[in-house]
């Protein structure tokens, strides 16, 4: 609070004090007042009002500059009713209460968001438990009565269930309640337990599948992996160059601080310019719109849940060439509980 | 024949699970009702305990406490909750093993016989018509001779001695060897099963291999 702002703010306080001065001025020298009482009632009077404006600026600067300077230094700005000091003047008073009051509502209104956000996630959570069950008795159902239609029948629910499973994964990566348990599990487990359930859309394409290196321990929660994994498969079979027999190689490579897995396939690739992007939500891309439906969301949810789990993720990619993922896991002593 | 117990509340995967597991040769037994369900299945005595942990009016885990308690059998959880606590709990309750709905019926089958095995006291079949199989030295070996096998072949071998008798579908010899991370593909199989054939002609068992069309392999 500057001196002029607060000297702008009075001015019609200080005209309507000239103005009332003026007119005792005028009725003193109507009634022949003494001309040194004249001035000392003047410098009373000027006194009084300095020391009083005086008093009153300073309180309410350092009031409104405490204010000021912890909204600049704080992070969330909305907590600033509970960092200031209850003034002592009334107009302080006032704009606390009502910093306080709005603060208080909205707080109410946030949990209301969030309840219904929890409750929502809830409900998606039952719903994908819910809609597995009628797909399992028909993935047993196909499976004991094989013909030809049931295969496609069987192709048809393992897509169902994949995106049940992005439904559940996004529901997961976007909340901050702790689903994952970072526990150490082999990558030749966690690869070839992905690889088996996906084996019948690997072969229907024709693909074969290298690994290299794979007997390494990393931290990490097994399923998210398994659904990170599953998802680089589903996008591999989406954007197979039909000039070259389609392949994917998956291989582990250890660094004293660090262990990395390369997921790597010889697709169409990734234009350059699109590459920044394909992390975000619901980015599709050049490559989205080549026939094959694209959400966008896979690889933004993929993002999500390596970030929650501390894993850095990047990609490579030339086109008409090769499409690499590298999934980072650190190596992190903290996380051994034996 | 191995006595497997389904406790499951749906009843379309109920009835399509025995189904399976009665194709693929085991006997099963299930519960309908669900009161008292511990005294039911070890009254029944089953080889393994294939357990559903999110039934009506019971806590899963408990039941599972409460078999574990009184009998040997192996159980393999099944659950569509899918959540990362629900697993550890159950393992440190004492499952074998740990499968999500929904579960591909082949890799089901797969795990139903290999914690069939482990826990089996009867040591598993190793020799075949003569032949001591040998899977550490990749061997199969009789007085008079040795027939030296790959891996794949090896793995291939095995799981049709396991099945001896039985139709083995592409697709479940497929699923053992992903399982070993041997992950060849459809020619590469065909290949692995002629040689293996002819390997086994050489020294004398001409149709030890009978293919069924559009069925599978059955070991003689």
């Amino acid at each position: 609070m500057k001196i002029t702002d607060f000297l702008k703010d009075r001015i019609f306080f200080y005209i309507s004090y000239l103005f009332a001065a003026g007119i005792i001025l005028l009725f003193m020298n109507v009634f022949h007042a003494n001309f040194q009482l004249k001035i000392i009632l003047g410098i009373i009077f000027l006194l009084m009002i300095i020391v009083n404006e005086s008093w009153e600026f300073l309180r309410k600067r350092s009031f409104y500059n405490d204010i000021k300077n912890k909204l600049e230094d704080l992070d969330r700005k909305f907590l600033i009713s509970e960092m200031t000091e209850y003034p002592d003047f009334a107009e302080g008073k006032f704009i606390c209460d009502i910093l306080r009051e709005t603060n208080k509502s909205m707080c109410e209104n946030i949990a209301v968001y969030r309840r219904n956000s929890a409750e929502f996630r809830e409900f998606i959570e039952m719903w994908v438990h819910e809609i597995k069950l009628p797909v399992s008795s028909l993935l047993l159902m196909c499976h004991n009565n094989r013909s030809e239609i049931s295969e496609k029948i069987l192709e048809q629910l393992m897509r169902i269930d994949s995106c049940t499973d992005t439904v559940l994964y996004y529901a997961r990566s976007e909340n901050a309640e702790k689903d994952y348990i970072i526990k150490e599990i082999s990558l030749q487990r966690a690869v070839s337990d992905i690889a088996l359930k996906n084996r019948e859309i690997l072969l229907l394409h024709g693909v074969s599948l290298h690994t290299e290196g794979l007997d390494k321990n990393v931290l990490t929660d097994r399923k998210w992996l398994g659904f990170i994994l599953g998802q680089f498969i589903s996008n591999s079979i989406k954007f197979f160059s039909s000039e070259r027999e389609p392949e994917i190689i998956i291989s582990a490579e250890k660094f004293p601080d660090r262990i990395v897995l390369r997921y790597r396939d010889n697709g169409i690739g990734i234009p350059q310019s699109d590459i920044p992007y394909i992390f975000e939500k619901s980015f599709t891309g050049e490559n989205g719109r080549l026939g094959t439906r694209s959400t966008g969301m896979g690889l933004y949810i993929v993002k999500n849940l390596c970030t929650r789990l501390g894993h850095k993720i990047s990609v490579t990619s030339e086109k008409n060439n090769f499409t690499e993922f590298e999934i980072t896991f650190d190596k992190n002593d903290f996380y051994k509980f034996e | 024949m191995s006595k497997i117990f389904i406790v499951e509340d749906d009843r379309a995967i109920r009835e399509e699970l025995m189904q399976l597991l009665k194709n693929s040769g085991y006997e099963t037994e299930t519960l309908t009702d669900f009161n008292e369900p511990s005294e039911k299945i070890i009254s029944a005595a089953p080889d393994l305990i294939l357990l559903d942990i999110n039934l009506p009016g019971i806590n899963g885990e408990m039941l599972l406490k409460e078999i574990r308690r009184r009998i040997d059998a192996p159980i393999i959880m099944v659950t569509s909750r899918n959540s990362a606590a629900d697993e550890v709990l159950s393992l440190s309750y004492g499952a074998d093993d740990y499968i999500t709905k929904p579960y591909d019926p082949t890799i089901l089958l797969l795990r139903i016989s290999a914690v069939l095995k482990r826990s089996s006291k009867i040591s598993p079949n190793c020799t075949y018509r003569g032949l001591a199989v040998d899977p550490a030295k990749g061997s199969l070996t009789s007085e008079k001779q040795e027939i030296i096998l790959t891996k794949n072949e090896m793995i291939i071998f095995r799981f049709l001695l396991d099945r001896q008798g039985r139709i083995v579908t592409r697709d479940e010899l497929m699923t053992a060897l992903w399982d070993n991370n041997e992950f060849i593909n459809d020619n590469a199989l065909t290949v692995n099963i002629s040689r293996l054939r002819a390997k086994l002609s050489e020294a004398g068992y001409e149709d030890a291999i009978e293919t069924r069309k559009k069925q599978g392999y059955i070991l003689k």
